[in-house]
């Protein structure tokens, strides 16, 4: 290969960048629901052939690592030649095959040919508000099998080089109880990974299909190397950490660093439960990738290649890997425990290297019910942001979204009541003592959404509202994450994980969310810092005195 | 007209190190023009001593000139170095934290210590009134201002010199807003202050928030300069209104931008787009992809059918790493990145190059500027290619310190194990490679063929690359202005007097009636438009308003805007304007849906035209093309290798002279790089269109 090949590979490995991004704004723009265009609860990216990331999208860092486990599934499940088709579109959601989260997360994925030969996929990710199960928005904490928690698609191809197959968008109609924001949500993917797909093979005949392949192949051998040589700078050891859950029961995770390999074994925790907080195999690798990205390079290039030094160790029939027909609808809380545990194990050691703990939960929130203007049934679905954990030299962030989310967006107040009906009587900080230290952790925050209807409904899944965040260096731990159901009558209901609680107009729902842990002895901290807390309300006054001892 | 038949246009144009003049004299007997331009230096914090020293030094007597515009980097400046003034907020009870919790996304999110833009207002100025409103506007709870003189109280003590109101829902019914805003006037009237219903009537009370802090803190900024501006004009004995260009693409009066000084962030980049949407106009070329590459950034935005794009999707300091500021005013739909003349190259841990987005600035400025530059540069890289002619370095006023360049690419060539040349053309191509992906955002992205577009490029950087940007688009042809790089200077004195007006209005299309009471809304919203133009002196028939009508699917977000006929209302005509909605849609999105559609609101834009140039034909003399060859010289043209090259010196072209490349074209402000087989054409006013024969060849 000559020298100016070399070029010719980075502005290749650009323009795939370019596509995936491409791909993301074209679907946020054309999708029919909030949690879509707004929240941006999704992904898209890029794989080769075989399935493995070579770029992905702006978007959530816990859906770059789905994609390319469900093209390969969907390989897998198509094994004879003419299977997979120039034109054809597959759709998975089937977190025990290939769909890796919970079945609202719908992945749709195209294959890329050129000369008739398969040169890669376009794939993206989106969580659709409802697909059918027991429960309207088909999330419930009651969910024993994955059977009560909606439709399951394992690979079903969904377009036939170009032509939608009829039966199976019939089917799709009928599984939802929102079939209109069905549709307009697919139409919005299909459309995403055509466009990526016409750029991808624009670029493959622009400078030819070996190059085209040879520069994913360079890609993904920068990713590996952009790993290694983080694990190099890295001292070689073998970490461990359990971690109390607010349920009771007891994480584990051992981690071993070696020059070229970090192993993380989480074989030795519970096994899987009734409920729908099971996490798949690939859910818990996804866990482990995003802690991996966040010690060694996160803003280094991330693809297939950026993963190979990681092993992951788990036990079939665990929690963490658990078997059909397990539940898991609220997998994610789940999800970001393992995520949070393995980045504690790793913060003790390296605490120059990642943050104290933070709110550390999607916090999903779910109202529902009849629209009290339109008198359209309207779900909202939302993650919820929180205060993030401080680190050497610096306060953590308030008030921002999860580990699991990133170029998430919340729902603007004046978009929320018109859409939904309900009145959202504040948005503020939750100034709720905590998080204390040399640094101190960011601020959750408190929403209060009065309803408007009768027979509404809320769910939710929160977690660390038993187990505050952790602080870090003698920093103090966080606050906890919770709703408040306050009646018409003034009583006061306490949730953390429920659903389908039946809400009447007048009930008002209080969402807070935690502090994150603080950094340091509180006595260190600078007084003039103290001081600016007081006077912007961030700590009250007793605690400036009694933890921080300022005399004021 | 003057008194001696004569017009005379000026723009000025403050930018972050130098101050530019443009003087357009026309005389309409003889048809006689006179076109001047000069250069001086910025000159901080009193701006506007340094627009009178450029009419000094281009030696204009104010006393002639019939339209003066200005145009200033000076508002998105104090933004990005942060020094605008000690700004309070006043909101809704129960929100005071919107502006700091801002939308919550972590761009960067792989990384856990990504840290949180800060609020441009602490959260101890930041307080709140009680009372609400619905979402259609209706009053939910009444306002109650007793806490008002307490709290302007507090601000006065703490130092606050500007202040701004934003309550939720003011876009649907901007009320309780006015109520606040009149109450801090009337107990506190020396403070500068903004209610956002005054800058946007759009939703989305973070994006609103945003927008009136920003446009708070740097009023009593611009205020100054703006005041500072007219009465040195004035002292210097101009008379007619002074015009402030917008980022737009049109300008504003002087009074209009010192009350919302906001809208001139983008004020700069809007007049060149504009320039290139006249000189489109004047070629009869409708639809372009205008290309601006100056010396930090290059920009680029799409004008189809003749008409620049204006959105308020506008954010600064937002990038893929950074969530950056959102300012909701209108702004010309532009992308912007990191890459221009300055843009240094540089290696990562794993040996791979990248151009940009850091820029060595003036200062030191490129490794050839000789000021002590140690970077490569992509200026420099073209000067190491043959493109740039070291001997005629910015326009003969430098010499292009070669010696410092060959250092420069020591390092480079070292560390990539690669000979200076291949490491050149390496740099070329991957700044050109960004600039192609902007350049796809705008178009390809957008559902617009290149193949079926003009690019237009200008700035001191823009016809450099134009040709090999064009090639890898595939555009038909690329055209350079005469002056390329004054181009933005001239497009203000081709600007409209226009306003954009962005209003929210939700409306369920087929709901009984709804369309009746929407066209209402429409007609009183236009006669409001042209009612303020009236009431500023501008004659009714000088008016011209445009309405485009925001439509999505019903649950949608995003809307597609369908312009609207003149003799067409909602009620009469729904069905046409449906029909036009979906094909739209569809062009953005590849489907159409059967779901039933909602009105969101509404973009109307009211436009005074205040007179334009007629460019005249340049002379034709009869010269050879012969004359204007300046040399040879050999050029690399990377993937096309390297090739013996003609010079030309463009101020010796002129109408119908013709020629292939390869060949160089060389002015005092810019460089024009027309690869092998291209076909150059002089136009009667001196542009040059540059047809592409080949397809992709370059990169």
């Amino acid at each position: 290969m000559s020298n100016l090949d070399v070029f010719t590979l980075d502005i290749i490995q650009n323009s795939l960048q370019a596509i995936a991004d491409e791909m993301f704004t074209a679907m946020r723009k054309a999708a029919m629901s909030p949690i879509i265009y707004e929240v941006l609860d999704m992904g898209t990216g890029i794989t080769d052939a075989q399935g493995d990331i070579a770029s992905s999208g702006a978007g959530i860092p816990a859906f770059v690592g789905v994609l390319d486990k469900a093209v390969k599934q969907i390989l897998l499940q198509h094994p004879a030649p003419g299977e997979i088709e120039e034109g054809d579109v597959f759709i998975t959601n089937d977190p025990h095959s290939g769909g890796v989260t919970h079945l609202n997360d719908v992945v749709l994925a195209m294959p890329v040919f050129a000369k008739g030969r398969l040169l890669a996929w376009t794939a993206n990710i989106a969580h659709w508000n409802d697909v059918s199960g027991m429960v309207p928005g088909s999330l419930s904490t009651e969910a024993t099998e994955i059977f009560q928690e909606g439709l399951r698609l394992a690979s079903v191809k969904l377009i036939s080089r170009g032509q939608p197959i009829r039966s199976v968008l019939q089917i799709l109609r009928c599984n939802t109880r929102m079939p209109d924001f069905m549709e307009g949500d697919l139409w919005a993917g299909i459309a995403a990974v055509r466009g990526g797909a016409t750029r991808l093979q624009a670029l493959s005949e622009k400078y030819g299909i070996e190059v085209f392949l040879a520069a994913m192949r360079a890609f993904m051998e920068l990713g590996e190397k952009t790993s290694l040589s983080a694990l190099l700078s890295l001292p070689p050891g073998h970490l461990q950490k359990e971690e109390r859950q607010d349920d009771g029961s007891v994480f584990k995770v051992a981690i071993q660093i070696t020059e070229r390999e970090l192993i993380i074994d989480l074989r030795d925790n519970p096994d899987q439960c009734a409920g729908p907080t099971n996490l798949s195999r690939d859910g818990t690798v996804v866990a482990a990738q995003m802690a991996f990205k966040a010690l060694t390079a996160p803003q280094g290039v991330t693809n297939g290649g950026t993963f190979r030094p990681l092993r992951v160790l788990t036990r079939p029939g665990s929690l963490f890997d658990a078997r059909p027909p397990a539940a898991e609808g609220f997998y994610f809380e789940n999800l970001i425990r393992v995520h949070d545990l393995i980045l504690r194990c790793l913060a003790e050691r390296f605490p120059e290297r990642l943050p104290a703990g933070n709110f550390a939960s999607v916090c999903a929130t779910i109202i529902g019910g009849v629209h009290p203007d339109t008198g359209r049934a309207f779900t909202l679905v939302e993650p919820e942001i929180g205060g993030w954990g401080a680190e050497r030299g610096r306060d953590g962030n308030n008030a921002v979204y999860s580990g699991l989310h990133g170029e998430t967006f919340n729902c603007p107040v004046e978009v929320c009541e018109a859409r939904y009906g309900l009145y959202v009587e504040r948005m503020a900080l939750n100034d709720e003592p905590g998080g204390h230290g040399q640094f101190r952790g960011g601020r959750g925050i408190c929403i209060d959404y009065r309803i408007r209807a009768d027979a509404s409904f809320l769910t939710c899944g929160y977690t660390r509202a038993v187990i505050a965040p952790w602080g870090l260096e003698q920093g103090l731990e966080g606050t906890h994450n919770y709703i408040v159901v306050v009646r018409q009558d003034g009583a006061r209901e306490r949730y953390a994980m429920a659903s389908s609680i039946s809400l009447d107009a007048g009930d008002l729902v209080q969402v807070r969310t935690g502090a994150g842990g603080g950094y340091g002895l509180p006595a260190d901290r600078d007084p003039q810092a103290v001081r600016d807390d007081v006077k912007n309300g961030y700590v009250d006054v007793d605690t400036a005195r009694s933890v921080y001892g300022l005399p004021l | 007209m003057g008194k001696d038949g004569k017009t005379v246009r000026v723009a000025t144009d403050v930018g972050g190190t130098f101050t530019d003049l443009v003087y357009f004299e026309s005389d309409a007997a003889t048809g006689d023009q006179i076109i001047r331009t000069a250069k001086v230096d910025t000159t901080p914090p009193n701006f506007a001593q340094g627009v009178l020293n450029v009419i000094q030094k281009a030696a204009v007597d104010l006393n002639t000139v019939d339209f003066l515009v200005h145009g200033t980097t000076v508002v998105i400046n104090a933004l990005t170095e942060r020094r605008g003034v000690k700004t309070a907020l006043i909101t809704t009870q129960g929100f005071r934290d919107i502006l700091e919790i801002a939308r919550a996304n972590r761009p960067d999110y792989f990384n856990l210590k990504w840290v949180k833009p800060a609020p441009f207002v602490p959260r101890y100025l930041r307080q709140e009134v009680s009372g609400r409103l619905h979402t259609d506007g209706s009053e939910r709870e009444a306002l109650d201002l007793s806490h008002l003189p307490d709290m302007l109280r507090t601000f006065r003590a703490d130092g606050v010199q500007a202040i701004a109101i934003c309550l939720l829902h003011a876009y649907a019914n901007p009320a309780h807003e006015q109520a606040v805003l009149s109450e801090v006037q009337r107990l506190w009237p020396e403070v500068s202050v903004v209610a956002s219903h005054q800058i946007t009537r759009e939703w989305r009370e973070y994006e609103r928030s945003s927008t009136t802090v920003l446009s708070a803190y740097v009023q009593p900024i611009a205020a100054r300069y703006l005041d500072n501006l007219e009465a040195g004009l004035r002292e210097g004995g101009y008379e007619p209104p002074l015009y402030i260009m917008q980022s737009n693409c049109g300008v504003d009066s002087v009074k209009h931008a010192r009350d919302i000084p906001i809208t001139m962030v983008e004020s700069g980049p809007a007049s060149g787009f504009w320039a290139a949407a006249e000189l489109g106009r004047l070629l009869d070329e409708p639809n372009l992809l205008a290309l601006d590459i100056g010396g930090t950034t290059a920009k680029c935005s799409l004008v189809r059918n003749g008409q620049v794009s204006i959105k308020t999707d506008y954010w600064i300091e937002r990038n893929r790493l950074n969530a950056g500021y959102p300012i909701m005013v209108p702004v010309v739909d532009l992308v912007e990145i990191g890459n221009g003349g300055g843009s240094i190259a540089w290696v990562d841990e794993f040996d791979k190059l990248h151009v940009g987005p850091e820029s060595a600035g003036a200062l030191p400025g490129p490794a050839a500027y000789g000021n002590g530059g140690t970077r490569v540069t992509t200026t420099d890289a073209n000067l190491a290619l043959g493109r740039i002619n070291p001997d005629y370095f910015c326009g003969g006023e430098l010499v292009a310190d070669m010696a410092a360049v060959r250092r420069a690419f020591v390092q480079l060539s070292e560390r990539l194990q690669l000979p200076v040349d291949e490491v050149a053309r390496g740099i070329v191509r991957i700044a050109n490679d960004n600039m192609v992906n902007a350049l796809k955002l705008v178009s390809l992205s957008r559902g617009h063929d290149p193949r079926e577009l003009t690019l237009v490029a200008f700035g001191g950087g823009g016809a450099m690359h134009a040709v090999a940007l064009g090639q890898e688009l595939g555009v038909r042809k690329v055209i350079v202005p005469r002056g390329a790089s004054v181009f933005s200077a001239w497009g203000m004195t081709m600007s409209d007097l226009r306003r954009d007006l962005f209003i929210n209005r939700f409306v369920e299309a087929e709901r009984d009636g709804a369309l009746a009471q929407t066209q209402a809304f429409l007609d009183e919203l236009m006669h409001n438009a042209r009612a303020q133009f009236i009431s500023e002196a501008i004659a009714p028939e000088q008016v011209d308003l445009q309405v485009y009508c925001k439509l999505r699917y019903q649950n949608q977000e995003h809307a597609v805007e369908v312009a609207l006929n003149s003799d067409e209302s909602l009620t009469e005509h729904w069905p046409v304007i449906a029909q036009r909605f979906h094909s739209l849609y569809e062009q953005h999105y590849t489907y159409r849906l059967q779901a039933p559609l909602e009105v969101i609101g509404f973009h109307l834009v009211a436009v005074a035209q205040i007179g334009k140039l007629n460019l005249q034909a340049l002379p034709i003399t009869g010269r050879p093309l012969v004359e204007a060859h300046k040399g040879q010289r050999p050029v690399d043209f990377a993937l096309e290798g390297i090739h013996d090259t003609a010079i030309y010196d463009y101020a010796l072209l002129e109408p119908q002279m013709h020629f292939s490349g390869p060949a160089i074209i060389e002015d005092a402000g810019s460089t024009v790089v027309v690869h092998p087989g291209n076909q150059v054409l002089v136009d009667r006013l001196g542009n040059l269109h540059i047809t592409l024969t080949q397809e992709g060849a370059a990169s």
